[in-house]
Order: C-alpha cells, then sequence, then structure tokens
C-alpha cells in the first residue's frame, strides 16, 4: 500500500523538532493515563479525589489531538481512502495528490481563521472581521476589555500569580479564583498553524516528487511490512 | 437535495487521496458557510470540544494505550502458546487454536488489523511448518482477525457508542455473545473442512501444558477480567443480619477509568512481569549470540532485586516513551476523523437530514427489514474501502435516528453495524484485512481472496443471524444492566 513512510528527520533542528515532537506526544498521553488512574485510587482507596483531575485530563486530551494532528501530516500518518489512488500508474499520482493538498490547506486556512477567532475571544485580542476571509483585525479600545472566562475547578497556580495577573489583568479586576480557560484554548490557533506549515512543507515536497500521497489506510502499516520481514526469516 | 452535495464532497475528496478527517471537516465547513450564517470560530470550538467535552470518548487513549503495551510480542507468543495446547490436538487444530488466539487477542487490543499482525505473524509461520497450506493459514487469519473490533474492548463500539450517546457498557455485553458465535462458527467450519481434507492434527500435550501455558499466558488474560469486573462488577460475598451471602457487587469504574486502569496494569505486566521491554529487558546482543550458540541458554531478563532502580526509570524509559508515543499516534489519527465527523453530526441534525429521509422511508412503507438490508449494502460497501471507526462516525449518525424511528433496539443497531464492517474488511476486491494479509504473508491479494472465501461465507450467515435474531445481541446486556431506556 502507498504512505507508510519511514519519516527521518534531516539536519539538527529537524531532529530535535522531530523528538520534541514525539516526547510532547507521549508525555501528554502518559500524564492523562496517571492523572485518571490515580484518582480512581484515591477515590475506591482513600475515599478522596482530585477535584481538578477530570477537567485537567479533558485539556491535556484536546492538546494531544490538537497538536497532534500536524505531527501525523509530517509523518503520513493520517488515514485515508487509497482505493483509487493505489491503481493509478506512478506518474499519474501527482495530479491528484496536488488536488488533495490544495483541500487540505483550504481547511487549514479556514480552521486557521476561525482558530485564532475563538482563541482571541476569551483572550482579550482582536478577532478578525470578515465571514470567511478575514479582512482586517477588529478595533480594541481599553473599554472592549473582554475579560477572562475560569475554567470549573483547575485552581490557579499560586507560583505564577503576580506576573501573570499583572500581565492579563487591569487595574481594579478581582483576582483570578481558577486558571483562564484561554490556556486551554492556545492549542486551538497554535495547532491550527502547525497544521497549516506542515502541509505547505507537503506541498512541496508533492511538487519536488518526494512524496506522492498524505494518507495510509489503516494503522498497522509500518507493522505490516515489519510482520512480513520477521515471517520470510522464518 | 443539500444532503447530496454535503456527502457528494465527502466522497469527492476521499477518492481523490484527502484525508478522512479533513474530507469530513472541510465538507461540513463548505457547507455551513453556504447554508447557515454560523462562524469559523464556531467550528474551531466544537472541534476543540470533540475532545475536552466528551467523557466516553476519553477511553480511547486509554484502551489503545493498554493494548499497546499488551501487543509487544511475548504476550502474543504466549497466548498462541496457551491456545495450542487447549485445542491444537483436533483434526486442524493449529488453525482453530489460531482462530481462539484471535479471539483472546481481540479481548486485549480493539483493532483487527494489529491483530492480524500479532497473531498473524506467530501462526501463519506455525501452520506452513507443521503443513498447512500457506493458503488456508492466510485465510482463517485474515478472517478471525477481524473478530478485533467485535470483542469488547472495542475501539469502534466506544465511537459508535459515543456517535449516538449510547452507553459504552451496554454496548461492550452486547459485542460478547456474537463475539463468541462468531468464533465458534468459525473453528467448525475449520474442523469440517480439516476433516474433509484430512488436514494435520496435532499431539494433545497433556494438562500440564494447559496449566504451565495458562500460567504464563496468565497476566495478560487477567486484563479482560480487570476491564471486564470493573465495569461490570463481580461476585462478592458478604456476611450482614440475613447470613452469608453472595451478591453481584456493582460496578467499580466507568469504563473511561477502566481502560485508564488497564493501560497502568498492561504498563506494570509487560515492564516487570513479562519483562518484554523496559529495562528489565533481557539483553538483545546477548541473545542474538545465545541463539546462534545454544538455544537452551538463552538469556534470562533482569530480575528486579538485581535492579531496583528499574522501579522508577521504568517510568522514562525508552521502551516507555515509545509506547506512549505510538498509542498517542493513534490516538490522534482517530480523534481526529471523530472529532471531524462530530461537526458533520451538527451539520445532519441541524439541518434535520435525517428525520426527513426517515419520514420519506416510512412514506414509502419501508419497514425495518428493508432498512437494515439498506445499511447492510452500505456498510458492506464501505467497510471495504475504510477503516471502520472512520466509516462508523460518518454513517451512524445518519442511520440511526431513522432506525430509533423504525423501533430498532440502538444497542443491536451497533451490533449490526459493527459486524457489517468486520466483512467488508474481509469483502472482495479491496477489504482492508484481505490487504493487510496479503501484506503479512506476502501473498498476492487475489489469492487472499480464494483462502478467505469459505470463511466469509459463514461470516455472512453470521451476519443474517445477528441481524434478524435481536436477541443474540441484546439479552445479555439487558440481563446484567435491565431493560434499556430509549429516548426518541
Amino acid at each position: 500500500m502507498s504512505g507508510a513512510s519511514g519519516f527521518v528527520p534531516q539536519g539538527p533542528l529537524g531532529r530535535a523538532m522531530h523528538h520534541f515532537e514525539e516526547t510532547g506526544i507521549a508525555v501528554i498521553l502518559g500524564s492523562m493515563t496517571l492523572i485518571t488512574f490515580v484518582n480512581v485510587v484515591l477515590r475506591k482507596a482513600f475515599n478522596s479525589g482530585l477535584l481538578w483531575g477530570l477537567e485537567v485530563v479533558s485539556i491535556l486530551f484536546a492538546w494531544l489531538v490538537l497538536f497532534g494532528m500536524s505531527y501525523a501530516v509530517k509523518v503520513t500518518a493520517h488515514l485515508g481512502v487509497d482505493a483509487l489512488i493505489n491503481v493509478l500508474p506512478k506518474e499519474r499520482k501527482k495530479p491528484f495528490a496536488l488536488v488533495a493538498v490544495t483541500c487540505c490547506l483550504a481547511y487549514a486556512l479556514l480552521l486557521m481563521k476561525g482558530a485564532w477567532d475563538y482563541f482571541a475571544n476569551f483572550a482579550n485580542l482582536p478577532t478578525t472581521t470578515g465571514r470567511i476571509i478575514p479582512t482586517g483585525f477588529e478595533d480594541m479600545r481599553p473599554q472592549d476589555f473582554k475579560g477572562y472566562k475560569e475554567t470549573d475547578v483547575v485552581p490557579f497556580p499560586e507560583w505564577a500569580r503576580g506576573p501573570l495577573e499583572n500581565w492579563l489583568l487591569l487595574e481594579g479586576d478581582p483576582s483570578f479564583e481558577n486558571l483562564p480557560v484561554v490556556f486551554g484554548y492556545l492549542i486551538v490557533p497554535v495547532g491550527a498553524a502547525l497544521l497549516l506549515y506542515r502541509l505547505i512543507q507537503a506541498t512541496g515536497q508533492i511538487l519536488r516528487d518526494e512524496r506522492d500521497s498524505l494518507i495510509v489506510s489503516h494503522e498497522a502499516e509500518e507493522a505490516v511490512a515489519e510482520a512480513r520481514a520477521e515471517l520470510e526469516n522464518k | 437535495m443539500d444532503v447530496f452535495l454535503l456527502f457528494g464532497m465527502v466522497i469527492a475528496f476521499l477518492v481523490v487521496g484527502v484525508p478522512i478527517a479533513i474530507s469530513l471537516g472541510l465538507s461540513s465547513i463548505l457547507f455551513l458557510l453556504m447554508f447557515s450564517n454560523s462562524s469559523l470560530a464556531s467550528i474551531a470550538q466544537s472541534l476543540y470540544n470533540a475532545m475536552a467535552d466528551h467523557y466516553t470518548l476519553l477511553a480511547i487513549p486509554f484502551f489503545i494505550l493498554a493494548s499497546s503495551f499488551m501487543s509487544t510480542g511475548g504476550v502474543a507468543k504466549r497466548i498462541v502458546r496457551f491456545s495450542i495446547a487447549c485445542v491444537g490436538h483436533l483434526r486442524g487444530g493449529l488453525a482453530i487454536a489460531g482462530v481462539f488466539a484471535c479471539m483472546i487477542f481481540a479481548a486485549l487490543s480493539g483493532s483487527s488489523p494489529a491483530t492480524v499482525v500479532a497473531i498473524g505473524t506467530i501462526v501463519i509461520a506455525a501452520m506452513r511448518e507443521v503443513g498447512y497450506t500457506k493458503e488456508f493459514a492466510a485465510g482463517v487469519i485474515c478472517n478471525a482477525g477481524t473478530l478485533g473490533i467485535l470483542i469488547p474492548p472495542s475501539i469502534v463500539m466506544v465511537v459508535y457508542a459515543s456517535t449516538v450517546d449510547v452507553s459504552v457498557g451496554r454496548m461492550f455485553l452486547a459485542g460478547v455473545i456474537p463475539g463468541l458465535l462468531a468464533g465458534v462458527m468459525l473453528m467448525i467450519a475449520i474442523y469440517v473442512i480439516a476433516t474433509i481434507k484430512n488436514m494435520p492434527k496435532g499431539e494433545f500435550q497433556g494438562w500440564g501444558e494447559i496449566w504451565s501455558s495458562f500460567r504464563e499466558a496468565f497476566w495478560g488474560l487477567m486484563l479482560i477480567a480487570i476491564i471486564m469486573l470493573g465495569i461490570y462488577g463481580t461476585p462478592w460475598f458478604v456476611w450482614d443480619e440475613d447470613g452469608f451471602r453472595l451478591i453481584w457487587s456493582k460496578a467499580f469504574f466507568t469504563p473511561t477509568e477502566a481502560a485508564a486502569v488497564a493501560s497502568v496494569y498492561a504498563f506494570l505486566v509487560a515492564t516487570f512481569v513479562y519483562r518484554d521491554m523496559g529495562p528489565l529487558k533481557a539483553d538483545a546482543r546477548a541473545q542474538s549470540l545465545s541463539a546462534a550458540v545454544v538455544d537452551a541458554d538463552m538469556p534470562r531478563p533482569k530480575s528486579l532485586f538485581a535492579a531496583p532502580w528499574a522501579l522508577v526509570t521504568a517510568l522514562w524509559h525508552e521502551d516507555t516513551r515509545k509506547t506512549l508515543f505510538e498509542a498517542g499516534k493513534l490516538t490522534v489519527t482517530l480523534m481526529f476523523i471523530i472529532a471531524n465527523a462530530l461537526i458533520l453530526k451538527h451539520v445532519l441534525t441541524d439541518e434535520q437530514v435525517p428525520q426527513n429521509i426517515a419520514s420519506a422511508m416510512l412514506d414509502a412503507g419501508l419497514g425495518p427489514i428493508t432498512f437494515l438490508i439498506v445499511v447492510n449494502v452500505i456498510l458492506l460497501i464501505g467497510g471495504q474501502f475504510m477503516e471502520p471507526s472512520g466509516l462508523l462516525v460518518i454513517v451512524a449518525p445518519l442511520v440511526f435516528p431513522i432506525a430509533i424511528e423504525l423501533g430498532i433496539d440502538p444497542i443491536h443497531l451497533g451490533i449490526i453495524m459493527v459486524v457489517n464492517m468486520e466483512i467488508g474488511m474481509i469483502t472482495p476486491p479491496v477489504g482492508l484485512n484481505l490487504f493487510v494479509t496479503s501484506g503479512v504473508a506476502g501473498m498476492p491479494m487475489m489469492a487472499v481472496v480464494r483462502a478467505a472465501l469459505p470463511f466469509l461465507a459463514v461470516l455472512f450467515v453470521f451476519l443474517i443471524l445477528v441481524t434478524y435474531v435481536p436477541a443474540i445481541s441484546i439479552w445479555l446486556p439487558t440481563l446484567l444492566m435491565g431493560p434499556e431506556v430509549i429516548i426518541r
């Protein structure tokens, strides 16, 4: 099947980024598991629990997926339907790949605008004007201060209270009780921007004939090749 | 009809090779921009909330993680050994053991291709050694591997349950009897074929081998017990004023929590009990050296007492990081699809598409049976091209409201959909499991298709049974969890 790329990062920066992305994904999933597990143990054995456990795990879950979606573009891990493009001869694949990546770019651009507007509303930043194509930023005067929505139960980190409140709050605002939701929402524009960046890279690779598709047809494609090699050695 | 435009876009994007997730997301966004006044910000919000607001979906990363820890080669080998000890002495025993091993492994992992890869690698090699043809071996594993999505815990079932808001626990229970039934039907078919063709049979190795292989596989099998008993509760003894009684204690965890506990358990077993990975793993260099010299002198994994610090270092050991990362990557690709499918679901709900189709069907006088046939056909075709979770999130929101209108049980519908996709995966010309098996066995597609056909017929009979006998699916959940409340 197509796709199954043994992705090898190039250059010191590429390798560092690759390591950072993989470790990031591992650490987020690891923390989600540990927090949920510890919460179960606390509830069952000690009749207590971490009140903020579920909310933090939910935020981490969103971070995992929105951070990882660009990585999956980079290593060609997104699932797709390759029944048609597989029967094409190699030289006919390129136009299809270009159409596909154009659709993906359109998605990423639309998502980027949506992501910024969504984030900006909770971060006291100006949203973009225009419904589909951003035409500029809305005016934000000091009296347009939108305030911060807080999470339900995630406590505010006390060690960072001083600088954070100085930065975010106006004179005379009540101080934060819980962590503002904007810290969780941050991943939406960041993830969308990374997705856009990886898709632009992928476009370049397709134009230079370094890759011929964006998809794999199932999650075990790499494992299949390994299994076959093992079976033939026996 | 607007809805044809919507699904036309989805299919067109899919065919040219746009990832499933982006095909769903882009079609829905374009549709919303054209026909409603939703803002792009609200779409970004639903993408974020797909993860942050859906507690049931949180079970998916944990189940994937547990099965990643359990998919290390060692566990599959132990399960195969136990299966051969149990049924290997029958006519066609190794093939039957292969099915049995796939059933057990399916209960540890939630994915069909993963089951084919893990069990297939071992069993196909073993079957050829004792004189089965490669074709027969591939046909057996290709079919049995599809049980991965039917026998709980199953990721596809979690996806179904959260897309249409039914209980994950019920779905899992509903999969138990159909899963066992499908396995047994396959085994009987193999036994009949093997007797006619006079295929090899192994020797009964005695109860000692069954016991010792069971002890070896025990830690892996315990995972199933933790998940199932954790979700449904266990028999328990109490001693109170009424005397000594046997009661059914209530559930320990939600399915999500059970999955998290299972991953931690699987990590502990893989690292500290089986020691197939992590700091206590046997030295790879020593392994290859000694394997070349004397087989009997295999290097032993290190003892925890020799390296007690491993208790801590295992947490950030390279193998742990790699397993966490692999599970994370799979979670990302599946959840990205599901998150985008939830946007599509919003579009469908807003446009009242399923309701319109349902009333059109009812007006045309179509009953539940015709409807189920239509669902069967759609899923059989779709299942050939697409990974099951992806297909399910597209089809489920569309057919579910219609099914409810027609009085079909939601749990029963879920099982029908899962079984359909199972069969889609091995239906020629392009079933996904056929590809995987031809890849693993190094055989041309058509050879695998021919090899799989007799068993495909068996699964077709099974599909008809499951579709028209609801009791197979809903008897067990109703028995254990009481009758279900259906909200229209």
